[in-house]
């Protein structure tokens, strides 16, 4: 009876209290009205940025579509994109899996990231025209695509990204049935028509809540697959294999793992602004905070883990192949982003989320996530820049011979860079105004299920665990 | 003929594969300077022999034109040696005069640095020597009798190095090129083995290391070698082809 | 999930001591012929001490052999303690419970057996102290810390040390328990290992804490340990089959995933042994067969990557050498075992809710787990060194010798024994665990459902 309630006595204030069922569809469906104005502001902004963005896309392709030795930049930018709006919908997957009471109030803020991955495919486009083909000048390069015909990656890439947008969305969608239902009973004006036509009939019974479950396991569990897929592909064929003798089987493990830091860390700033700007205090407890915290924290050390294992067998193994390599991606051009990438993407969210009364809050939480973000900018650019750099000629030498000097990004470069994310945090704003931000059925749900209790001489929660 | 300045070395070896004409007569040759166990039949056959040196025989092209090739292979003493970083107890090391040595006296046997080699010319013994007597007074003094539980590998004659440059630095002077040789290069009877320094510019392994016909052993492990092969030379191919003796 | 079955106090101390208040009639015999085999083991490894390493089968070109097969084998299996301990207990997963102290045991069992393979598989073995020593006076030079066999010792002995601490603070309440209900010379051992446990707030308070961190400082540890031990061969550039990335992770899962299953070898076990049904159910085998099934899984991907990256370079080399490790005699018959064994036929099964809460089926597909990660382990590291190099010379395979066949045994033997030894005087489900479980859990009424239910702390 002495458990962990014990160890955090100190800690313990009441606990939040529980809100009406009625109340909460009333509340939430209110959200996605009345806009502020700096909502609008910020809105604009992005929106103006985002086409911006992708205009300089555009005429990049026209000017320098023969060069590929100038599109690193974009191709950091597709594993970024890939990493935050893929990732960030197996936050509301992967806790579902493992019946964690704490994150179904935050499973839709994460599903709209899946929307995002619009911003993923525009920057893959004129990345899949450019890739060089398997053989160049009678020469195979070495590609997890052995034997296969020679635009596989190109094809099965820009496959794999379409197909996990689609899943993404319908992952979002199976979920959202209730909430369309909710938003047909509660709205007004487009909002309700749009309820109407999306709840398909939604009224509660018990086989369409089987039915429901049943989808969200399944959409999840093909999210899941596809997203690893996808992380696997886009590593290998935009990154690794443009290197002669890059041959880092941790790679896409590496790749993918660091896609799922970047969404929880978007998740995190999601949930910050709106439970900030939109008064969601009562619904978005710190405890789902207190997890996410956690979260990140095992995954930031995850990371150091993986680029450590990496490192070191490269380090330790000294052949040509593994010397080129560390002199390309980590020694050589791109020395300054590795030290940024360690700092930021490591030491400093290390030891901001060590701390229990940080994961506890929201400002430092979301201070950290930004500075991850940052950090996994600058080290998809430290990975996918200087790989781009090797001239197409030499792709298919047994290693590296000559290590390409530093690519500076040119104004297009930050114009699309600049672009692609600010048209994530845009199709994210938009899509609140479409849907609540939170869950009703599951904000439901998880007043339904936790109960706060007295317990000796402090405060519990008893959480009901069905199966 | 100048020599290096004193105590300058980095010994070498070129190994000209297309004087090489595999008599074995090095091999034989260092068996007996280094008090190598005898490779009773038995040995052999569960790939427990010891062979500081040995002339290997490997395939050259793909069938009806295959030829058949012998190259005589010995520690290779990488400049960039696997075994070294992994052993614990630093019973290989890299000295100063270029040579991969191993410290018997250190070794505990763990075999990690023979696991490390790409060449495979660590040697472990298995077993406490053992000479027939009638051997026992023909074993070398310089050298040690490696007990059971060791590494050993080829050591350049380092106790030759030795001898070599105790009397040069008694009598002040270089050790002249040529004076040290290895059990193996001298008795070689093409002179395929030459042993030399490569500091000194002048050296004759220094000359012979231009030709272009030179290749290293496996150069993929960027192990750097202080072994240096010249191609064999065929009669109807073009010289010079580096890679063609590393087996790829 | 099953009905909750409410145990009272005084009848969970009863059955959770009937190892140390009584000895089961079979304990005796087992021991008895489990102490014959560890004295051959003994015996023979004298032997092989005495004469040399010329007994076992090892030859160039493979110099380690079963001996370090079974090294890696060991440690992996003390993956188990910290996983169910440390991770279960940070992660709030309740059904760990009863499995506690079984896998923290285990976990010290296994890394004392693994220890003395590095040891007796050395050359010259009484000489080791220079290796693992971190002084050395006679020497003049210290120890390589380059080399991954120096971060063994360091990370083994830590992660020891680690266990053992955890296993004992674990253990506290226990004691006093037993030093309450015993007599004569038992009592005086308890109640000096017990020191001076009472069950105040304080002590529990304490006691909690000490668990809580030790669960996170053992948690870089517990990853750093196998990590280490992969690094032993994914550093060597030269071994096709080892250097290889992805090592480090890939060692770490696969070592969850054969400690796990050896945890619930050990559980059905104490189920039939000690007849603890009521604490050791159905629903606890359940939960870790969906552990199992994820780290299974996981463990697959790894695999996965790690065949596709070694075939990615394409290399004549490392495509021969994967050639001979999956197609050619002997290789490929192990190779379709551990495959099947490992993966093949146990996570299928597991998917079966009727699989996972048979407590035969459980052990046997467990043990089956087990064969297959053994022979994981010897498929990386001897075909990986019998590898047909570009040198005829080296050109041997590798078959290991009745000695070295006979030390494997001895160390199955050997946990086994101390096993056992351990139970007869220390409890192996932990006796508070299984009274704060009961008071942790509840049953709330939802509409007209009855749900089961868990205290948490509140946010």
């Amino acid at each position: 009876m002495t458990n962990e309630a014990v160890a955090h006595e100190s800690d313990h204030h009441a606990p939040p209290p529980n809100v009406a069922a009625d109340v909460v569809a009333r509340e939430l469906v209110a959200t996605t009205t009345g806009a502020s104005g700096r909502f609008k502001a910020w809105t604009w902004i992005l929106g103006i940025l985002s086409v911006v963005g992708i205009a300089a896309l555009i005429v990049k392709f026209i000017d320098q579509g023969d060069d590929s030795t100038k599109w690193g930049y974009v191709a950091a930018m597709v594993s970024f994109l890939l990493s935050v709006a893929g990732g960030a919908p197996m936050v509301a997957m992967a806790p579902v899996m493992a019946k964690a009471n704490w994150v179904r109030p935050i499973t839709r803020i994460a599903s709209l990231f899946s929307f995002a991955g619009i911003a993923t495919l525009i920057m893959l486009i004129p990345l899949v025209a450019i890739l060089p083909p398997l053989v160049t000048e009678g020469a195979r390069r070495r590609t997890i695509w052995y034997m296969a015909p020679d635009y596989s990656p190109h094809i099965w890439s820009t496959l794999g990204l379409v197909l996990l947008l689609l899943t993404g969305i319908m992952l979002f969608y199976s979920a959202a049935l209730p909430d369309f239902a909710s938003m047909r009973d509660h709205s007004t004006g487009w909002r309700q028509r749009l309820g109407k036509r999306l709840a398909r009939g939604w009224v509660g019974t018990d086989v369409q809540w089987r039915t429901l479950r049943m989808r969200i396991g399944m959409f999840g569990t093909f999210y899941f697959l596809i997203l690893v897929f996808v992380n696997f592909l886009i590593s290998t064929d935009f990154g690794q294999s443009m290197v002669p003798g890059w041959r880092d089987a941790i790679f896409p493990m590496y790749h993918t793992v660091s896609g799922f830091q970047a969404g929880v860390a978007g998740v995190v700033i999601a949930l910050y602004f709106s439970r900030k700007y939109m008064k969601l205090e009562k619904y978005i407890h710190l405890d789902a905070f207190w997890s996410l915290g956690r979260l990140l924290f095992a995954l930031t050390l995850l990371w150091i883990y993986f680029f450590y294992s990496s490192f070191i067998v490269f380090w330790y193994g000294r052949s040509m192949n593994d010397i080129a390599t560390l002199d390309l991606l980590i020694k050589g051009p791109m020395i300054y982003a590795f030290f940024a990438g360690m700092i930021l993407l490591w030491f400093v969210p290390w030891w901001i989320l060590i701390w229990n009364k940080v994961r506890r809050g929201t400002g430092a939480m979301v201070v950290g996530s930004f500075v991850i973000l940052l950090g996994l900018l600058i080290d998809r650019i430290r990975t996918f820049v200087p790989a781009w750099s090797v001239p197409p000629e030499n792709i298919h030498q047994k290693w590296l011979q000559e290590i390409p000097a530093t690519v500076w990004p040119d104004v297009f470069d930050i114009l699309i860079m600049a672009g692609g994310i600010s048209l994530v945090a845009f199709t994210v704003m938009m899509m609140t105004r479409v849907i609540p931000v939170l869950s009703v059925w599951q904000v439901q749900e998880f007043n339904l299920l936790a109960k706060p209790i007295r317990y000796i001489k402090g405060h519990a929660t008893l959480v009901a665990k069905p199966d | 003929m100048t020599t290096a300045e004193f105590g300058s070395h980095n010994w070498g070896m070129v190994v000209d594969v297309d004087k090489c004409i595999g008599c074995n007569a090095c091999v034989i040759a260092c068996q007996a300077e280094n008090n190598i166990p005898l490779n009773s039949q038995d040995r052999v056959e569960r790939a427990r022999s010891i062979s500081w040196i040995r002339v290997e025989r490997y395939w050259e092209g793909d069938f009806p034109d295959a030829k058949a090739r012998f190259i005589p292979i010995m520690c290779q003493h990488c400049e960039n040696a696997p075994c070294e970083p992994v052993c614990p107890v630093y019973a290989t090391y890299h000295n100063s005069e270029g040579m991969n040595v191993q410290v018997y006296n250190r070794c505990v046997g763990t075999r990690y640095c023979a696991n490390g080699c790409p060449y495979i010319v660590r040697f472990f013994n298995y077993w406490e020597p053992v000479w027939p007597e009638s051997l026992r007074n023909h074993l070398n003094p310089d050298v040690t009798i490696r007990s059971r539980g060791i590494m050993e590998k080829c050591s350049f004659c380092v106790h030759r190095i030795r001898r070599e440059s105790r009397s040069a630095r008694s009598a002040g002077v270089e050790i002249a090129d040529g004076a040290v040789q290895t059990a193996c290069s001298s008795a070689c009877p093409t002179s395929a083995l030459n042993f030399g320094n490569f500091n000194d510019p002048n050296s004759k392994v220094s000359k012979m290391k231009e030709d272009k016909r030179h290749y290293t052993l496996l150069d993929q492990f960027g192990t750097d070698p202080n072994v240096i092969y010249l191609a064999k030379i065929d009669a109807d191919k073009k010289v010079g082809s580096g890679a063609a003796a590393s087996h790829d | 999930m099953q009905q909750r079955r409410e145990l009272d106090q005084v009848y969970t101390n009863r059955k959770l001591l009937n190892g140390q208040l009584d000895t089961p009639k079979w304990w005796l015999p087992t021991v008895s012929i489990l102490g014959v085999v560890v004295l051959i083991g003994v015996v023979v490894i004298a032997t092989m001490i005495n004469k040399g390493l010329g007994v076992t089968g090892l030859a160039r070109p493979v110099y380690w052999g079963l001996f370090i097969t079974t090294f890696v084998f060991w440690v992996g299996i003390s993956h188990a303690g910290i996983m169910i301990s440390a991770i279960l207990r940070l992660t709030q997963a309740e059904w760990r419970r009863p499995v506690t102290r079984a896998a923290e045991l285990l976990t010290v069992f296994s890394l004392l057996t693994a220890l003395v393979f590095p040891l007796i598989h050395a050359g010259r073995p009484w000489r080791i102290a220079y290796w693992i020593m971190p002084y050395d006076v006679a020497r003049g030079i210290y120890p390589n810390i380059r080399s991954p066999l120096i971060m063994d010792p360091v990370a083994i002995s830590t992660y020891l040390t680690g266990s053992t601490l955890f296993l004992y603070i674990a253990l506290l309440p226990d004691l006093g328990n037993l030093r309450d209900r015993t007599t004569g010379w038992k009592n005086a051992m308890y109640t000096v290992l017990a020191l001076g446990w009472r069950g105040n707030p304080r002590q529990w308070k304490m006691q909690t804490v000490g668990g809580i961190l030790l669960s996170a400082l053992m948690l870089p540890i517990f990853v750093s340990v196998h990590s280490i031990v992969s690094w032993d061969f994914a550093i060597a550039a030269a071994v096709e089959g080892w250097h290889s990335t992805i090592f480090a992770p890939y060692f770490v899962i696969g070592a969850v995933h054969s400690g796990v299953s050896a945890v619930v070898t050990m559980m059905a076990l104490m189920r039939w042994l000690w007849k603890w049904d009521d604490f050791i159910r159905p629903e606890h085998f359940d939960a870790l067969a969906r552990l199992l099934i994820v780290v299974a899984t996981g463990w697959l991907a790894f695999t996965f990557l790690e065949l596709t990256f070694a075939l990615y370079g394409q290399d004549a080399p490392e495509i021969a050498l994967r050639e001979m490790q999956m197609f050619q005699w002997p290789w490929n018959a192990l190779f379709i075992t551990f495959f099947l064994t490992a993966y093949l036929i146990p996570v299928p099964m597991w998917l079966f809710k009727r699989v996972r809460t048979n407590i035969a089926l459980m052990f046997w597909t467990s043990i089956l787990v087990n064969v297959g990660m053994w022979l994981e382990r010897f498929l990386i590291i001897v075909p990986g060194l019998a590898r047909r190099t570009p040198f005829v010379y080296t050109w041997e395979a590798y078959r290991p010798s009745p000695v070295e066949w006979t030390i494997f045994i001895w160390s199955f033997a050997w946990v086994t024994f101390l096993m056992l030894l351990f139970s007869r005087f220390f409890p192996l489900v932990p006796l508070f665990e299984a009274k704060e479980s009961q008071v942790f859990t509840d049953d709330v009424m939802i509409g007209r459902a009855k749900v089961p239910a868990i205290v948490r702390e509140a946010d």
